[in-house]
């Protein structure tokens, strides 16, 4: 009997709590207004451990069809350049604004190969809660989404020349 | 008056030096880059001899270009063109003025 008034009062005292903080007004969620380190790492950690696991199953195609870059390009650069930039840019309004910042894919990411590509493809399509990502996939459809994970992973290793030809609108 | 003229000029500094420094921060990023224009692809500056034609980047610029250059030239389609234009209808060439201009160039 004890137990359980021990847990009912732990219960009221954690709903009180949650609800005093949620009222009072007291969290800031200015984006200008960084997380503490410990925030940080349970959020990130929370991702990386969702994306993983929920893009686990996925089937890379081939990736290697000159005609995804070349579909995935005008598409990048429309979707996902101002955030996530371009070779030769260092920073945008948006990379400097959105929290947390938005990965710049431009320079080469050194996890495994095949999970970086189905992450790609899960973020993509399903996007991520109060991150500024949106999901991509209530507007397009597969085959465009894998065009795009093909020309991010060639990204890094494109000249600003090469990816403006890429990039063009015919 | 020395004194009061170097008083004014100080405080007038003081308001200014800030305020100006706010407003160019304000400014400091270029509207343009809040423009997105459909650009053609600049095949200028491909070196064909130094492109790797098995690798898929070289080959998929290779097929914007070859596009691009296709989709011109369908546009320049003398045979329709000689149809529609209508030469007498045409304004004629002052030849003179064409040629002061042309001096006036140099």
């Amino acid at each position: 009997m004890k137990m359980i008034k021990l847990i009912l009062l732990l219960a009221v005292l954690g709903v009180g709590t949650t609800a005093a903080v949620m009222y009072s007004g007291v969290v800031n969620v200015a984006a200008d207004e960084p997380h503490s380190d410990f925030v940080y790492w349970i959020l990130e950690e929370t991702r990386k451990n969702s994306i993983k696991k929920a893009a686990a199953n996925i089937k890379v195609p081939d990736l290697t069809d000159p005609e995804l870059l070349l579909s995935g390009g005008v598409d990048y650069e429309f979707m996902c350049a101002s955030c996530h930039l371009k070779p030769g840019q260092r920073e945008s309004d948006m990379s400097l604004g959105l929290y947390p910042a938005p990965p710049n894919l431009t320079v080469p990411d050194n996890n495994d190969d095949i999970q970086v590509e189905r992450n790609n493809f899960w973020v993509i399509k399903h996007g991520i809660k109060a991150s500024g990502m949106p999901a991509w996939g209530k507007t397009h459809d597969d085959q465009r989404i894998w065009a795009m994970v093909a020309f991010i992973k060639r990204l890094p290793t494109l000249t600003p020349d090469q990816y403006q030809v890429l990039t063009a609108v015919e | 008056m020395k004194k009061n003229l170097m008083k004014t000029v100080s405080k007038i500094a003081l308001v200014l030096i800030p305020a100006i420094t706010l407003s160019m921060t304000a400014t400091a990023h270029d509207p343009s880059l809040h423009v997105k224009k459909a650009k053609k692809a600049d095949c200028s500056k491909m070196d064909h001899s130094k492109m790797d034609m098995k690798d898929p980047v070289a080959i998929a610029m290779m097929k914007k270009c070859m596009k691009q250059a296709k989709k011109s030239k369908d546009m320049m389609d003398h045979s329709k063109m000689d149809k529609q234009m209508d030469h007498s209808k045409m304004k004629k060439v002052d030849k003179k003025n064409m040629n002061k201009d042309d001096h006036n160039n140099h």
